[in-house]
């Protein structure tokens, strides 16, 4: 009899009973890119930005959560304690969330689940990664301790290999082409010339990424996603607290949804090569939970580590049938002026990829959209926004989703 | 490559799994898995991981063995030209990349043609 490949491995519906609503009060964000900094001192500069915004004192913060998958790479763990007391405020408790490079909006969602059960009134969440002093290759093998290490990255399999895996799977699937997929990194390389704190100010052509060098066929450099430094910060609050803040509850935006799921850690562990189960399943939940569709959205940040894995969070998200996200992105429709922009930030590709920022880095992205800050890149009319961000190859996957207050 | 199967529903599964993903039972055996399967989807990767380096650039695969059971594995002895999401592959035991820092050899599953040239098969089919 052939293997089970398993969907879902229990059928439970998570019971969000007598939550309160939350809201991001205030986000900021370093700049993205490679920096000199520490893990610590970019940490802190983003959220003391997000304490700024959030026009709130750190002794008004009462715990926190720190987002990071490999701090342990400059000889530093416990990045709680560390970045509180560089906050002064070393009795509050924080600890660290990791869940690969879905850390940050796992952080996001353990705030938001501490704040809407009533224990606390107000979190600071900080991610932050500082990969630059590796070289590429202990980059790459840092990385690849998010797969299923012993079955994947042992055998040889870097996460380029993986993700050139399923573009592949899907090119066999559905046609997609790598001229489509090139398109992906164009449009989001010309958000990010529109992002000052991107990690790239560089517009390129399809050409440019087709003769880009292949570093896991399909995949080409320029299908890629930097290594980047980088920390984003946000402020957590509930309805009672933000009320108290004058000014800046109008800035407030309202969580609606906060889906998450798990997918195995191992690629070739499931059915389909050409989905992530666990992006299905938190955006079918976050969609449940908001009582929203695709349609309503505004606009979407997504996990875009590969050109390919933006079509896959589209197709996922139920944004697009399956197989039609590549020719979408081709004719326009997820530009900044289009029907569906994704990623106006410049997404994973061109804004960068500070692994545990990231997803608190979509946060900011969304509080700067929703309050019409965006400056160049503002998406016009945006009031509800969803954030799509992925461990690995899927192992985890939690999805958000915004409203202007 | 050793996994195991489900004694009560027959599922079988590599790498070995304590509660069978099927049905849930606990009672599984140890079982051989075959050395011959297919190619689901695979890569010709640039780097790969540390260790890897001299084997640069290296093509692994996604494989579905003849028993429906997945694994990643780098593949071998294969022109890239020639390989196909389909190609019919066999397991072929080898070492697997550079020696550990106290001279550890790494052996360990990799896949070839059905017909491999050089070694013998990893398991008996
Ligand atoms: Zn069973």
């Amino acid at each position: 009899m052939p293997s089970i490949l398993i969907l879902r491995d229990n059928q439970y519906d998570p019971q969000y009973r007598n939550m309160r609503d939350v809201f991001v009060l205030g986000a900021g964000t370093t700049k993205y890119g490679k920096s000199h900094l520490s893990a610590r001192e970019l940490a802190l500069e983003a959220s003391k930005k997000a304490l700024v915004e959030s026009g709130i004192e750190p002794t008004d913060v009462q715990a926190g959560f720190i987002a990071n998958a490999f701090s342990l790479s400059e000889k530093q763990g416990h990045l709680g304690p560390i970045i509180m007391s560089g906050l002064g405020i070393a009795d509050v408790p924080a600890s660290t969330i990791e869940s690969a490079c879905s850390s940050g909006a796992s952080a996001i969602r353990e705030a938001w689940v501490n704040i809407g059960a009533g224990i606390y009134d107000c979190m600071l969440v900080t991610g932050v990664e500082k990969v630059s002093q590796l070289d590429t290759i202990t980059a790459t093998t840092y990385f690849s301790f998010g797969s299923d290490y012993i079955f994947e990255g042992a055998c040889g399999a870097s996460f380029p290999g993986l993700y050139g895996s399923i573009a592949r799977a899907h090119m066999s699937k559905y046609g997609t082409t790598e001229e489509q997929m090139a398109n992906v990194s164009v449009k989001n390389h010309e958000n990010g010339m529109l992002n000052p704190n991107a990690h790239f100010h560089k517009k390129i052509t399809v050409d440019d990424v087709m003769n880009s060098i292949v570093v896991a066929s399909p995949l080409k450099l320029y299908d890629a996603c930097p290594f980047s430094d980088g920390a984003a910060s946000a402020v957590l609050c509930s309805e009672g607290f933000m009320l108290k803040m004058n000014g800046h509850a109008s800035e407030a935006i309202k969580i609606v949804a906060s889906g998450r799921a798990g997918g195995t850690g191992a690629l070739h562990q499931r059915p389909d090569l050409t989905t992530l189960n666990a992006a299905v399943l938190a955006g079918r939940e976050a969609f449940k939970q908001a009582g929203l569709a695709p349609k309503d959205i505004d606009f979407l940040e997504v996990h875009d580590c590969f050109t390919i894995a933006e079509l896959v969070a589209l197709e996922d998200l139920g944004f697009y049938p399956r197989g039609e996200a590549a020719k979408a992105t081709q004719e326009g429709q997820t530009r900044i002026n289009g029907e569906t922009p994704v990623n106006p930030s410049g997404g994973l590709k061109a804004k960068g990829h500070p692994v545990g920022a990231t997803g608190v880095g979509q946060v900011v992205e969304v509080y700067e959209q929703l309050n019409s800050r965006a400056g160049h890149r503002q998406v016009k009319d945006a009031r509800i926004a969803l954030t799509h961000n992925v461990g690995a190859t899927g192992g985890s996957c939690a999805v958000h989703i915004f409203e202007k207050n | 490559m050793l996994g195991n199967k489900c004694e009560k529903c027959q599922a079988e599964f590599f790498p070995p799994v304590n509660i069978c993903r099927a049905c849930k039972s606990i009672d599984l055996k140890p079982l051989e898995m075959p050395g011959a399967g297919k190619i689901l989807s695979y890569t010709l990767q640039k780097e790969s991981v540390a260790g890897f380096e001299e084997q640069e650039p290296m093509v692994f695969g996604l494989v579905e063995l003849s028993n429906g059971v997945r694994l990643v594995a780098q593949i071998v002895d294969f022109p890239y030209e020639s390989l196909k999401i389909g190609s019919k592959v066999k397991a072929v035991f080898r070492r697997v990349k550079a020696d550990g820092p106290s001279g550890q050899i790494y052996y360990g599953y990799k896949f070839g043609p059905p017909r491999s040239p050089r070694e013998t098969s990893a398991t008996e089919e």
